[in-house]
């Protein structure tokens, strides 16, 4: 039996008037890839950082592993956009960071950030500083940092977002590998729909004004993701029926912005 | 068009324009003190100041002034930034520290450091604490404010990041506040090095026995114009030591910025 790792139950979340998400339910299974889909301004990212802790909810609670969140927890390990890498330590001490935090000793956990610095790829540049990095390289010290933690859950905040479509390419395929390595939950925002249909599980399209579910849908598309599997029946029938629930929500939004 | 287009002077030949124009202005100052159009009660010529140096060179003062002044400059003004630092980093992401301490640090604030020296004196008499306590004074209120300021100047986005990795509030301002602000901060820290030698200087010309601002005072008063010249000359020798020192300190911490 899967049980569930995230547990959101009832959350509004408002700031002042913005009533940005509106009594969500919603449950994620331990090992799930949850893609959460949806234009700009319907609360992903809000959602997201409901469960980081960086946000409280107004109404309802947030459960992690069977443990409400009420501040931020290193239960959840986020990737942010924009990499959040300390520009004063190189790689080796970034992926190291939260080892450091918690006190492990050194050898220890200049082992354990080396074992994942090769994980994405970075053996190396240990000893390079971020600014000596490109943003695809950034990003991949940013999962392995993630990763050395060991959390239970990784958040992505439209990790590839900033990236070219060729590096953005390759970033997905080492995800997708490090995802089935780890067996890691993950929950991953992005407004790309591709994206979302390469990666996921599960995906979930949310709706705005007030943010909320409106779709939820099991991704069986079979692994390994190669590009041809872009050109398959069920990818095409699956992106059609994503687009149509989005489009319709989008205008929906700009009729009651209209209005 | 073309003669617009001038080569770029390479920095050694700008570096020998710097030496001329500082052997032009010694030229000029002995030429103008030996022409008898200005006493050299009032002002000496550099050849005067450089035989008192060697004078005072030879009977050992000399020394003995420039490592009290730098001494006392040292102590008061690490002093400060040991406690300027993390109590900066603190009030700098505390709301609820900046309005207990707002009330104390907007009254010392426009308090120069000359108006303590008789407070001082009453309190610990003509003695090194008295000295460090006006560089102290002088140098730690600025070196706070500059602090908080640094503080600013961190990407929020590094905080959450480090937070998320687990890292609990003292955690994040040794670890993500202090290196993150350090550039700003040791941009901060020259400018109350500096402070800090006006400091010195005011409390030593009022009381002290030995130090570059007594030696000016006492010069003074034996109508000895020469060494007062050299008391500046030397301050002014001091400070840019110092400085040199500060910047290689800063190559070797900011490694990370090239």
């Amino acid at each position: 039996m899967t049980t569930s790792m995230i547990s959101i139950r009832g959350v509004s979340k408002s700031f002042g008037d913005n009533h940005v998400l509106s009594n969500l339910d919603l449950e994620v299974k331990k090992g799930e890839f949850l893609v959460l889909l949806g234009a700009s301004g319907c609360g992903k990212s809000t959602l997201l950082n409901l469960m980081a802790g960086f946000e409280k909810p107004t109404q309802g609670s947030v459960s992690v592993n069977g443990k409400r969140i009420d501040d931020v927890t290193s239960a959840c390990g986020m990737v942010f956009q924009q990499y959040a890498l300390f520009p004063w330590q190189t790689v080796q001490q970034n992926v190291e960071f939260g080892l450091k935090m918690k006190k492990m000793p050194k050898g220890e956990r200049a082992e354990i950030a080396r074992r994942f610095i090769e994980m994405v790829g970075l053996k190396g540049s240990e000893d390079k500083y971020p600014q000596a990095l490109s943003g695809g390289m950034k990003q991949r010290v940013s999962i392995a940092r993630v990763l050395a933690n060991d959390p239970d859950v990784m958040l992505f905040d439209e990790p590839f977002a900033a990236l070219d479509a060729m590096t953005r390419q390759v970033l997905q395929d080492q995800l997708l590998s490090i995802y089935e390595q780890s067996g890691k939950t993950i929950v991953f925002i992005t407004h790309s729909i591709d994206e979302a249909l390469m990666l996921s599980t599960r995906m979930v399209i949310m709706g705005s004004r007030p943010g909320r579910v409106v779709q939820d849908l099991r991704n069986e598309l079979p692994h390994p993701r190669t590009a041809e599997i872009q050109l398959s029946e069920d990818f095409i029938s699956l992106k059609r029926s994503i687009w149509e629930t989005v489009q319709e929500e989008v205008g929906r939004t700009l009729a009651v912005t209209r209005g | 068009m073309a003669e617009v287009v001038k080569p770029r002077k390479s920095a050694g030949s700008l570096a020998w324009l710097s030496v001329l124009s500082l052997l032009g202005f010694l030229a000029a100052w002995e030429l103008i003190c030996r022409s008898g159009a200005v006493d050299p009660i009032f002002l000496p010529p550099p050849s005067q100041v450089w035989a008192r140096a060697s004078t005072m060179f030879g009977q050992g003062t000399l020394l003995g002034h420039v490592l009290a002044s730098t001494r006392r400059v040292m102590v008061g003004f690490l002093a400060a930034a040991a406690v300027a630092i993390p109590l900066g980093i603190w009030l700098g992401t505390s709301r609820i520290a900046r309005a207990i301490f707002d009330p104390v640090i907007s009254f010392l604030r426009p308090l120069p450091s000359m108006s303590w020296i008789p407070l001082s004196l009453l309190w610990f008499g003509i003695n090194e604490t008295q000295k460090y306590s006006i560089v102290f004074m002088g140098s730690f209120v600025p070196a706070l404010l500059y602090v908080m300021e640094a503080t600013r100047s961190i990407d929020p986005l590094l905080i959450r990041a480090a937070r998320n990795l687990g890292a609990q509030r003292w955690q994040v301002m040794r670890e993500v506040l202090l290196p993150g602000c350090l550039p700003q901060i040791i941009s901060g820290m020259k400018i109350i090095l500096g402070l800090s030698w006006t400091c010195v200087i005011s409390a030593e010309l009022v009381a002290a026995k030995e130090g570059l601002g007594f030696m000016i005072m006492n010069g003074k008063e034996f109508f000895q114009t020469d060494t007062v010249v050299l008391g500046m000359v030397l301050i002014s020798f001091t400070v840019l030591a110092t400085d040199l020192v500060v910047r290689a300190l800063e190559r070797w911490l900011l490694a990370w910025q090239r």
